[in-house]
């Protein structure tokens, strides 16, 4: 028994880790904020979360397969328009609409994830050139479709059907069922494959390409996931709902999460706690208030922090082995 | 050159851990003569080279002479102090430069104006001019590198060799990229260089070179010189049976072909540059080696085969029982398993368990049918008996691959490709960077898999082990088939034959 917690102490390091600063930071909060214990403060602090998460979801397959992808908040925006124009352009909204307009975003998501995808498997365009511009296509698809005056709002059902509660249940759905796939299923394990050695993947028989293109579709349509938490609480669209800097965030969250930029390590439950972790880091600093401009700095030192001790770590395990 | 040129090597040993790469190499290079330096793979060749260029340090005894001086070549940096230049087979140069920056990139200091930040580029012009003039090359200083050929690229690289001040040239396979007519510009460059006095090593796989443009040449095998003599004295065979050397062979092999069961039929296979028209047939439970000098295309036609390389032409054609039918490269795949060259490069996982290296050749005997879930814990004991199977020796099935020797890391791909059980298992070099113990193991099992009906086609640049291992051999050169020799008539002698057969048709 004693083994047992012993070795899935020593596979589990980064969970663990994860889990002891997030009490930490619970603990701080608890004590210097009033009320912060409170129900509806929890509830709504993890809902306030999903986006962020829902998309570090998505990423950490990228970044596992060794890519990266920075297009996730303007294509979580531009198909949050899609959908909200389409449901908006109805004189009467039915049911009916809502349901097609939640596929039309998640189809559309998907969409900007295979175009990423063919060009960056298929084409084997660079990574970061092809969602930098598609981070820019989508940013104006959205602007353009929103309009100067805003999309109009949708009927408040949708805000009721998609509560809080929901999405926090959504929210761990996901997370549990991507973590299984990444972690349980022989497509997960190609992509780490993949990301470990990408030459070794290809002569050991592994379609190299279609794994990847699976991968940047997963990507956009976790993305869209993100766009129906956030039109549930704004109860529209616009173009600034995914503003082209919060892709730090979801950077910062895989990453603080464990999730190796250059590839081959991570699990998407560790990326979704660094998520909290960082949302948490943005309230706090919010209530000392902080101002915005030390938040970035604070937030960018932290990935280069993270990112350098697993440096570091490769460094000197590489050493020792040599 | 008014100083007299000399370079001495004095019992040149060098050790790697388990393995001699040189072994006492004495010998001498006098100026105005080119000294050719021939070998196998691994025979020593560029060992030797990166302890003249200051990259390896010789063990204790060596000594080395240049000019009647004792030196130490610490680093490349006092190598190029000395004289010592190098020619490399991979062309270098600085695309986005002219070609006097690219002659002189590796001292810009030394041509700043004085006291200024600024560089002296007529100066610099003139000194490059000076040098290729000397070469005989009408080459415009002020050509971007970019659009400079090949040949006119190593130009510019024995320029720079020469403006360091170089008086020992070691050309590297110069020729490996060139044309023809690149070949011969090259050639009178080097005969003048000699003319110069100049000390000039000459490396080389391609025999013809040698007798080309060589005056003495030096055969070194298993890192230990076996033989050196004057071009003119000796032919094609003598040089041959220099780098060769005697093989002992043994003969604890079975012959369990099936004769009548062809399992792959290559038809005139094309790739982009080798292989050239080559076409064999496999037989079931045979093992094929294939025999070629390094750069005679072994491994390009592997990868033109199995898909990794684009195929311009040729059929291929697989089935058992002798049941023969055309497939794609992908749809062989499917069949085959390819142990490359490279165990680092496309061999492995380094950072991943054993386990899961091994089954990576055939994930899906492990996930279920709909949804691709994994049986992790099949997954392992199947990997616990194949590793038994082969004789990994590790901690467990999770151990990190990378914290593994050589050999045992050379075994979990054995491993995995054994669980895979393909029907034919290629092989490049399957032995390379192992240990002599991990080396029989490896054969055995190669034997034994082969006795239960796999076939196999092996490369390997040891002459030894292609002949205890293989049933029958066919011989590449510059991507060409050019024979085929089968067991009971293996001999160094038959082998090389191949090859110099191949060098007089190239001739002609």
């Amino acid at each position: 028994m004693l083994n047992k917690i012993k070795l899935f102490g020593q596979r589990n390091k980064q969970l663990l880790g994860m889990i002891g600063a997030i009490a930490v930071m619970i603990l701080v909060l608890s004590i210097t904020v009033e009320n912060f214990m409170t129900w509806t403060n929890i509830t709504n602090l993890l809902a306030q979360v999903a986006p962020i998460a829902f998309m570090a979801t998505g990423i950490t397959f990228v970044l596992i397969s060794g890519g990266m992808d920075i297009s996730g908040p303007s294509v979580m925006a531009a198909s949050s328009v899609l959908a909200v124009a389409f449901i908006t352009s109805f004189e009467v909204v039915t049911g009916v609409h809502l349901v097609i307009g939640c596929i039309i975003l998640l189809l559309s998501g998907g969409l900007f994830g295979l175009i990423n995808g063919v060009a960056i498997a298929k084409l084997k365009m660079v990574p970061l050139v092809v969602t930098l511009s598609m981070m820019t296509v989508a940013t104006g698809i959205a602007t353009v479709l929103g309009g100067a005056k805003g999309l109009p709002t949708i009927p408040s059902t949708f805000a009721d059907i998609f509560n809080k509660y929901t999405i926090i249940g959504l929210l761990f759905v996901i997370t549990w069922l991507l973590d299984f796939i990444l972690t349980g299923t022989a497509f997960g394990r190609k992509v780490y494959y993949i990301g470990n050695k990408e030459e070794t993947a290809k002569v050991s028989g592994i379609q190299t390409d279609t794994v990847l293109l699976k991968v940047y579709i997963l990507c956009g349509v976790c993305a869209a996931l993100a766009g129906i938490a956030n039109v549930a609480i704004i109860s529209t669209a616009r173009a600034s709902m995914g503003p082209q800097s919060q892709i730090l965030d979801v950077v910062s969250a895989a990453v603080i999460g464990g999730v190796a930029v250059n590839g081959g390590k991570g699990r998407v439950r560790d990326a979704v706690l660094g998520a909290f972790l960082i949302v948490g880091i943005n309230n706090i600093m919010n209530l000392i208030g902080v101002s915005d401009y030390y938040t970035t700095l604070i937030k960018g030192s932290i990935i280069i922090f993270a990112m350098g001790i697993e440096s570091i770590k490769t460094y000197y395990s590489s050493r020792a082995r040599a | 050159m008014e100083k007299k040129l000399s370079l001495q090597l004095n019992n040149i040993s060098m050790s790697f851990p388990g393995v001699k790469a040189l072994n006492d190499v004495t010998f001498c290079a006098n100026p105005g003569e080119v000294l050719g330096l021939v070998g196998v793979n691994g025979a020593g060749k560029s060992t030797l080279m990166n302890i003249l260029g200051g990259l390896l340090q010789p063990d204790k005894g060596a000594e080395i002479i240049i000019n009647g001086e004792k030196v130490k070549i610490k680093n490349p940096k006092v190598a190029e102090e000395l004289g010592i230049a190098f020619i490399h087979q991979e062309v270098a140069a600085f695309d986005t430069m002219n070609v006097f920056e690219n002659v002189l990139a590796y001292d810009l200091n030394k041509w700043r104006k004085k006291g200024s930040l600024f560089l002296n580029k007529k100066a610099m012009r003139e000194e490059v001019k000076r040098h290729l003039e000397a070469l005989d090359c009408r080459l415009d200083v002020d050509t971007p590198a970019h659009s400079l050929t090949v040949g006119e690229k190593q130009m510019v690289q024995i320029a720079r060799a020469l403006s360091q001040g170089g008086q020992i040239l070691l050309f590297d396979e110069p020729t490996a990229s060139l044309s023809d007519n690149e070949t011969q510009k090259l050639f009178e460059i080097i005969r003048n260089l000699r003319s110069r006095g100049y000390i000039i090593f000459y490396i080389t796989h391609y025999l013809d070179e040698v007798f080309e443009i060589c005056d003495r040449v030096i055969a070194l095998r298993d890192g230990q010189k076996t033989g050196e003599a004057p071009v003119s004295e000796i032919n094609k065979e003598k040089l041959v049976d220099m780098m060769i050397g005697s093989v002992v062979e043994t003969a604890e092999r079975k012959d369990v072909r099936d004769k009548d069961a062809v399992i792959l039929r290559v038809e005139n296979i094309t790739g982009v540059k080798f292989p050239k028209k080559i076409s064999f047939n496999l037989h079931e439970g045979e093992i094929l080696g294939v025999w070629g000098l390094l750069g005679s295309g072994r491994s390009e036609l592997f990868n033109t085969l199995l898909g990794i390389d684009r195929k311009i032409d040729g059929k291929v054609f697989f089935g058992k029982n002798g049941d023969l039918k055309e497939v794609t490269q992908k749809e062989l795949y499917t069949h085959v398993g390819y142990l490359t060259e490279g165990r680092h490069h496309d061999g492995l996982f380094l950072d991943m368990p054993i386990s899961k290296n091994i089954t990576s050749s055939l994930l899906s005997k492990f996930a279920s049918r709909l949804l691709g879930i994994l049986n992790t814990r099949r997954e392992n004991e199947e990997s616990r008996t194949i590793m038994k199977q082969v004789n990994v020796k590790a901690v467990d099935e999770n151990m990190i691959v990378s914290k593994l020797s050589g050999g045992n890391q050379q075994k979990v791909i054995i491993a995995k490709w054994f669980l895979k059980n393909p029907d034919i298992l290629f092989m490049d070099e399957p032995t390379k960077g192992v240990d002599v113990g991990a080396k029989n193991e490896i054969q055995n099992l190669i034997f034994e898999k082969s006795e239960n009906g796999m076939s196999f086609v092996v490369i390997s640049s040891e002459l030894e082990e292609i002949i205890n291992l293989c049933d029958r051999i066919i011989v590449i050169s510059e991507g060409k088939l050019v024979g085929e020799v089968e067991r009971e008539d293996f001999s160094k002698k038959s082998l090389m034959a191949g090859i110099v057969k191949q060098e007089n048709n190239y001739e002609n």
